[in-house]
Order: structure tokens, then sequence, then C-alpha cells
């Protein structure tokens, strides 16, 4: 935490200028890609497409570890201290999700599968809690907030999951940090990510945040960049690479 | 032409769009209540009914059986918390969501709450479920505290949703508002909203402002309301011309006769 939160003396002041420029910027790009005629539904731009080269096909149980990690992190985020954090993620996780398809797919898990699942969760969540140490109350932390946001006439919608934010866009200096949390390990495409991350929230707020991370709770390794004008430029190239890649697969 | 407008949300942008709210807003007779009060008895109801602004949005379709969720919990709970901070202002807003929590706890222990209400369903949460509430609450209150961050003129934050019973059409009619501005002359209401405007985002808004009339002893409607997307960064805005209220009015009607249709269909 002390990574993402900084010397609160050496930040800077926030940027609240570079958003119209951006979105100028995708607004023009997406149009030469998809041009003008407005499609039946928005092309949509995720986070995962951005992680595409260290995002292997992942199995039923995987993505149930990564949702339970997630919610894990939302009670770790609350100061909640548990001595069981599977059953009290699956029971966040069931309180917000009683009929999906996955919850489902959970209950169809047979004994082997489950004994598993929570073991990987454990050892996920026993990472985390290291890692992550104490979060002040005073830091207005928020947890899984769901961004989007339409480009180009509705045409493209950047669709954005921010597992944990802190800081606000109300101080004079930038205090706004993203942090992304993976049951995978860190690669190329995680630094993809971190950039959307960014561009999506100061597309949002029309102020860029301080900085921008990501956490593995499979290796306890942390990236963590600090969101400037060209790191939000290269948030644009890719973005646009991935909407001229679905243009062409479409 | 209704007086329907987008903008991009920032601090400033939301303080200007409040600084610039009509002068003027209309005001409801008694003549507009009987007018609205006929139009609802000729819907029948076979049970009492509520419409708000969400059944306006929906054409109608009323969802199954309401249950408290965490999500479903965090407006209320963390609209006071949001009342908590700015009367305390160096109150942490996470403490200050703990501090709702914990009386909420207090009153269903000492038997003060109803069946089914949202202190009787915390009480019978896990601790863990119950750190989902606070943290599905902190994220409310955080927003709506950094909405009124930038505003100039005095604010509050609404200490209950607007209610309108029409005479004798066994009908209520719900207003949400989140925030209230005063205005030189009039109000404005601000309501935060999750996810992203759609398509009938505008109409639900005039729904809110018409309601928001009603409810008010002397018929006087707000200058303005504005919805605000903080997820989508989008807020919207409607003013209460007569024009808007009167559309407001016939789609509140609409979902009522929508709604009737769907309940005949279901029971067919």
């Amino acid at each position: 935490m002390d990574v993402l939160r900084g010397e609160p003396r050496r930040r800077p002041p926030a940027n609240t200028t570079v958003a119209a420029g951006l979105r100028a910027q995708l607004d023009d790009g997406v149009y030469d890609l998809v041009g003008a005629d407005l499609r039946e539904t928005p092309l949509v731009v995720r986070t995962a497409q951005l992680r595409r080269s260290d995002a292997p096909v992942s199995s039923v149980r995987a993505t149930l570890c990564g949702v339970l990690v997630v919610h894990a992190l939302r009670l770790l985020s609350v100061g909640h201290h548990s001595d069981d954090p599977f059953s009290d993620a699956v029971a966040t996780w069931r309180a917000t999700q009683s009929n999906s398809a996955l919850a489902q797919q959970f209950d169809a898990l047979d004994e082997d599968e489950l004994a598993r699942l929570t073991t990987q969760v454990r050892a996920h969540c026993a990472t985390l809690r290291r890692s992550l140490g104490p979060i002040a109350s005073t830091w207005h932390v928020r947890t899984s907030l769901f961004v989007s946001q339409r480009l180009a006439g509705g045409q493209v919608l950047l669709s954005d999951v921010v597992d944990l934010m802190m800081g606000t866009t109300t101080t004079p200096h930038a205090s706004v940090a993203l942090f992304d949390l993976t049951t995978s390990p860190l690669g190329e495409g995680a630094e993809r990510a971190l950039r959307f991350h960014a561009l999506v929230q100061t597309l949002r707020t029309s102020t860029a945040p301080l900085r921008t991370a990501m956490f593995s709770s499979a290796t306890g390794e942390l990236w963590s960049l600090d969101v400037n004008d060209e790191l939000l430029q290269r948030a644009v190239r890719d973005v646009l690479d991935v909407v001229a890649r679905e243009v062409v697969t479409s | 032409m209704t007086t329907l407008v987008h903008r991009r949300y920032s601090s400033h942008v939301l303080a200007r769009v409040i600084d610039e709210a009509p002068t003027h807003a209309p005001t409801l007779t008694d003549a507009h209540r009987k007018n609205l009060s006929a139009r609802f008895r000729a819907v029948p109801a076979a049970a009492h009914r509520t419409i708000d602004a969400w059944t306006v949005e929906r054409g109608g379709h009323t969802s199954s059986d309401f249950r408290w969720t965490p999500s479903a919990a965090r407006r209320t709970i963390g609209n006071a918390a949001a009342r908590r901070v700015l009367a305390a202002p160096t109150r942490a807003t996470h403490d200050a969501v703990r501090d709702e929590i914990d009386e909420l706890l207090a009153r269903a222990a000492t038997g003060y709450a109803r069946p089914g209400s949202l202190a009787s369903w915390l009480a019978e949460c896990a601790p863990a479920v119950l750190s989902l509430v606070l943290s599905d609450a902190t994220n409310w209150t955080t927003q709506l505290l950094e909405a009124s961050h930038g505003l100039s003129g005095p604010f509050e934050i609404a200490r209950a949703d607007a209610y309108y019973d029409v005479a004798r059409a066994r009908t209520t009619l719900r207003g949400r508002r989140d925030l209230i501005v005063a205005t030189e002359s009039s109000r404005v209401l601000l309501r935060v909203r999750a996810g992203a405007p759609g398509k009938s985002a505008g109409p639900g808004l005039r729904a809110d402002l018409t309601v928001d009339a009603l409810a008010d002893v002397e018929g006087h409607a707000a200058a303005r309301i504005v919805g605000l997307w903080p997820d989508a960064g989008v807020l919207l805005c409607v003013d209460a011309t007569m024009e808007d209220l009167r559309a407001g009015a016939r789609d509140l009607v609409r979902a009522a006769v929508a709604t009737r249709r769907h309940q005949l269909r279901r029971a067919a």
C-alpha cells in the first residue's frame, strides 16, 4: 500500500486537462477504423482483450478462484479479519450472485475439485493479506468499481473493473491509485491492462490518476506505474489496436 | 419538446449545471392533482401499487419480489453515512458507514426493527456479508461526497425519498433523490445511479421530478433534476418546465397501464 500511496508531499498536481485530448484522439481513431455507420451493438473493449498474451484459456476452477480472491480483497479492504477466507469469500459472492451460471458451476464441483479450489483460494488470500498490509479508513478506499466509457457516439464501449481504488479526485494533487488483483502471473499483457485502467479512469473522471498497479497473488509480484502523458498515449494506441483487431475479425 | 441535457461529469461541470438551473419553477395545483388522480383511477389495480422511475424505465415490467442484497442496501446506508460525515467532517467515510450499520444492528437487537426491514436483514447476515455491505455502502458514500465536493450552494443529503399517495387510486408514487441543493428561489435535486444511463434514463428523471413536485405540500417543483452516473462519467439533467412535469405524469400513468397489462398477461 505504501508503494501505491507514495509520499503525499511529492504528488504532482492533478492533471485535469488531458482527458479531452485523449477522447478526441480515441474518437478520431475509432471513426477511421469503424467508419461513420452506426453499429447495432457497440464494439466492447475489455481488460481481458488487452491481456490476451498472458491469459491462457481458463478453467472453471481458475475463474472461480479469481472471483473469490477478489471478494476476499473486498473484505480485507474494510478490515474484515477472517479465519476461513474461503468460506467468507463464498458467502459474500453468494450474497451478490445467487443464480449465475458460475454459481451453478460452483455447485456442480465434485469433492476433489472443491478441495483444490479451497486450497488455492486460501493460498492466494494468504499472499494477498501478507503483501497488502493495513488499509487506513481515511484513504477513500473503493472496491470492485465497474466503469464504462462510450466512444465515437457509442460505436465503441470501454468496459473495465477496478478491483480497488483509493484516493479522491477532489484534491488539488493527484491522489488516486488503481489496484488490480490477478491470480495469474504478471506478463506483457499486464502492462497494457494497467494502462487501460488509467485511461478509462482518466476519461471517466476527467482527472488523471496518480498511479496504476497490478498485484499477482500467484507470485506476490506488484507492478506499479506512475500515470503520465506518455502512459496515457500508449493506452490510446493499445485500445485502437484492439478495436482494429476486432473490426478485422468481425 | 423536453429539456434533457447530457454532459460529461466532473465536479466543475456538476457545480455549473446546478448554478445555471432556471430561477423559476412551476407549481402544481389542486386541478393538476385531481386530473392525475382521475387518470390513475381509470387504471384498475388488484392490489395497492407503487410506481417509481424504475417502473417507468422498465416499461411497466416489475421485477420479482424484492429482497435485500448488499447492493440494494448501499444507497440507504450510504446516504445516512454521508449525512454523518457532513455533520462531523473529521469522521472517515468508512467509519461513518460502520457507525450506521452498527446503529441498524442495535435497532434490530432491541426489537425496534420491522420484519423484512433493512435492520432485520442485517441482523441475520453473516459477518462476512456485513463486511461486504460495508464495502458497497462505502463506495456509495464516497462517490456521493465527491459529487457534493464542488457545490457552491447549501445542500443536504435527502432524508427520505419523495412519496405521493394518489387519492382513491390505490397508488403510491415514489421519487428518488439523494442530494438537495438549495438555490436562490428554488432547489435542485441530484440522483446518483449505478452503471450507465440507458435510453429511458430521461423519462426516469422526469418521473422523479414530477413525484417530488407532487410530494411538496404546496406543489412547488424543483428547478432541475440532475441524474449522475459516476461509473460512466456522465450526467443528465431535466428542467422543471410544465411540459416536462406533464410528460413525467404521463409516463407514470403509462407505466401503471403497462404494469396492469403485464399482470393480466401473466394471470391468463
